[in-house]
């Protein structure tokens, strides 16, 4: 093994849960559901509920609550950002609290509150998926979500195909990034010194190998696909067979009440 | 200058469930001037321990000392100019348009004058026996050239220990031997080099001293001449066939390498 080589964030927790052994279809309409509904919740106390039950589906889920913790943090400066933003510029309602040339007005509170939350939440949500969910899976399930549009001519399985393929090459990337950044920094290389354009051109000894590997990682994929007898998805088979059950269905149901208890509150 | 590591323990990921131990309580030295070869199976932590010569890698507990002081209190650019570490297919790293140019990246970052960039880059490349590939742009060289360019690249530091991850891996026979070759010259002029690979034979041919690594800790060390007769598992071919001839003709000695093993045999039966 290389040195160094571990797991990134964001990415598939094998764990023995409920949430874990559910239709992978199931799991994706209840995200999606529950990201619609995010967007129609409009009080924090809802916020707070869908965050609440988010919480309950993490204790079930068995995934460390610590990866999603490590997921959030770069999103939460995001998010800080965002919402001072509302908090500063915002000029509506009365004045809470002042600070130097900004006043706090409530209606800003209000807005980078909702905001705050609401992406934390949809981020939340989406990690859980991913967390909870195989990536060989995910993509079935999305193949089949869209294959009704097959009809109309629409790539169904060579989109899911491109989907798991970038999915599958996230660590291999990963990994051949930490590599040569340690490569690089063996020779003198500094990535974290200097002005900006300074840690732009440290990149530049970085960024070449990685792509031109990533050229021949792709053609050497293609041909190993190819030699194999790939040849699209007609015709093709799945050697295993996604079946939607009465525990999906009614997994679909809570998602679907989550949002919609946090939009009545 | 004397690399030596005490206690050292390396765990990647630590406490979420892709925790690895890679090393577990490594303690060894790299001495002035010798030759150390690092044996031992894919996964037995020889890469993990390689990039601990020059902190790299932080040990999760455990210390790394050049010349009795504790390396983390070296600045590291120092540090890594001082251990020139090339890892596993260094190749892949090539990133300038020339192989001139690739070389004189570690020297720049040195921050050297010009002059002083160009005469370490020639002479990198001499050593490598490179010099008239200076020009030519590194995608049009072969596997063998480009390895021998990624290495000048580091060589270029001038390090005094050069640490090299499996130099020889996916070569050709001829590549290989240049690159031994290249190793012999180096500790003629006094560089310390380690030598980290699974290919036993070519470890005893240029090797002072051996260490061989299982599961991550230092399974045994000494000379190839007390690893390999101590274990005969362990040894090349060579030296297995020259165990056995023992047996019978106990003044054969105890070769190592396939030179001393002919020689040897030469000698024993008077040709």
């Amino acid at each position: 093994m290389a040195p160094g080589a571990g797991r990134g964030t964001g990415q598939f927790y094998p764990a023995d849960s409920p949430l874990h052994a559910l239709d992978p279809r199931a799991k994706i309409l209840a995200v999606a559901a529950l990201v619609v509904g995010l967007f129609l919740v409009d009080s924090v106390a809802g916020f707070l509920a869908v965050g609440a039950a988010l919480l309950c589906l993490v204790q079930v889920s068995r995934v460390p609550p610590s990866t999603f913790l490590r997921l959030l943090r770069p999103v939460a400066v995001i998010v800080a950002f965002t919402a001072l933003f509302q908090v500063a510029f915002v000029r509506e309602g009365e004045v809470v609290f002042g600070l130097w040339v900004f006043q706090a007005h409530s209606e800003g509170l209000r807005l980078a509150a909702h905001l705050a939350l609401r992406i934390l939440l949809l981020v939340a949500a989406a990690a859980l998926l991913t967390a909870t969910t195989p990536p060989l899976s995910l993509s079935d399930g999305i193949e089949d979500l869209l294959s009704p549009l097959k009809r109309f001519r629409f790539p169904a399985h060579e989109i899911a195909m491109m989907m798991t393929i970038a999915l599958r090459f996230i660590p291999t990337l990963h990994e051949e990034a930490r590599k040569i950044i340690m490569a690089q920094a063996a020779r003198g290389a500094d990535f974290t010194e200097g002005g900006l354009i300074q840690r732009v051109r440290a990149l530049v000894p970085v960024l070449v190998p990685l792509t031109v590997g990533a050229f021949r990682r792709a053609d050497e994929l293609a041909e190993a696909m190819e030699s194999r007898g790939y040849r699209g998805g007609e015709g093709r088979t799945r050697y295993r067979e996604l079946s939607f059950r009465g525990r999906d269905a009614t997994a679909l149901c809570i998602a679907v009440l989550i949002p919609v208890g946090g939009i009545l509150l | 200058m004397r690399i030596s590591l005490e206690d050292v323990w390396h765990v990647y990921s630590p406490g979420t469930a892709f925790e690895t131990v890679a090393l577990r309580g490594v303690s060894l030295s790299v001495e002035p001037g010798e030759v150390l070869g690092i044996v031992g199976g894919t996964g037995s932590g020889k890469s993990t321990l390689a990039a601990h010569l020059n902190l790299l890698l932080r040990p999760t507990s455990g210390r790394v000392l050049v010349d009795g002081r504790d390396a983390l209190a070296l600045r590291k650019s120092e540090l890594r100019r001082r251990v020139g570490l090339v890892f596993q297919f260094p190749e892949q790293a090539l990133f300038a348009p020339s192989v001139e140019e690739d070389v004189a990246f570690a020297p720049r970052q040195m921050g050297l004058g010009p002059e002083a960039v160009e005469e370490r880059t020639a002479a990198a490349l001499g050593v490598l026996g490179i010099a008239h590939l200076a020009r030519r742009p590194t995608r049009a060289l072969s596997g063998g050239e480009q390895r021998r360019a990624a290495i000048a690249g580091t060589l270029a530091m001038r390090p005094q220990v050069l640490v090299l991850d499996e130099p020889t891996a996916g070569l050709d026979p001829f590549s290989r031997r240049e690159l031994l070759g290249v190793v012999r010259r180096l500790r003629e002029e006094g560089t310390s080099v380690v030598l980290v690979s699974h290919d036993l034979d070519e470890v005893a041919e240029v090797s002072d001293r051996l260490c061989v690594m299982e599961g991550g800790a230092v399974r045994a060390e000494g000379t190839p001449e007390e690893v390999f007769y101590g274990e005969l598992a362990l040894a090349p071919t060579t030296v297995r066939v020259a165990a056995r001839v023992r047996e019978s003709a106990p003044g054969l000695g105890r070769p190592v390498s396939y030179d001393e093993t002919l020689r040897s045999l030469r000698a024993l039966i008077g040709g």
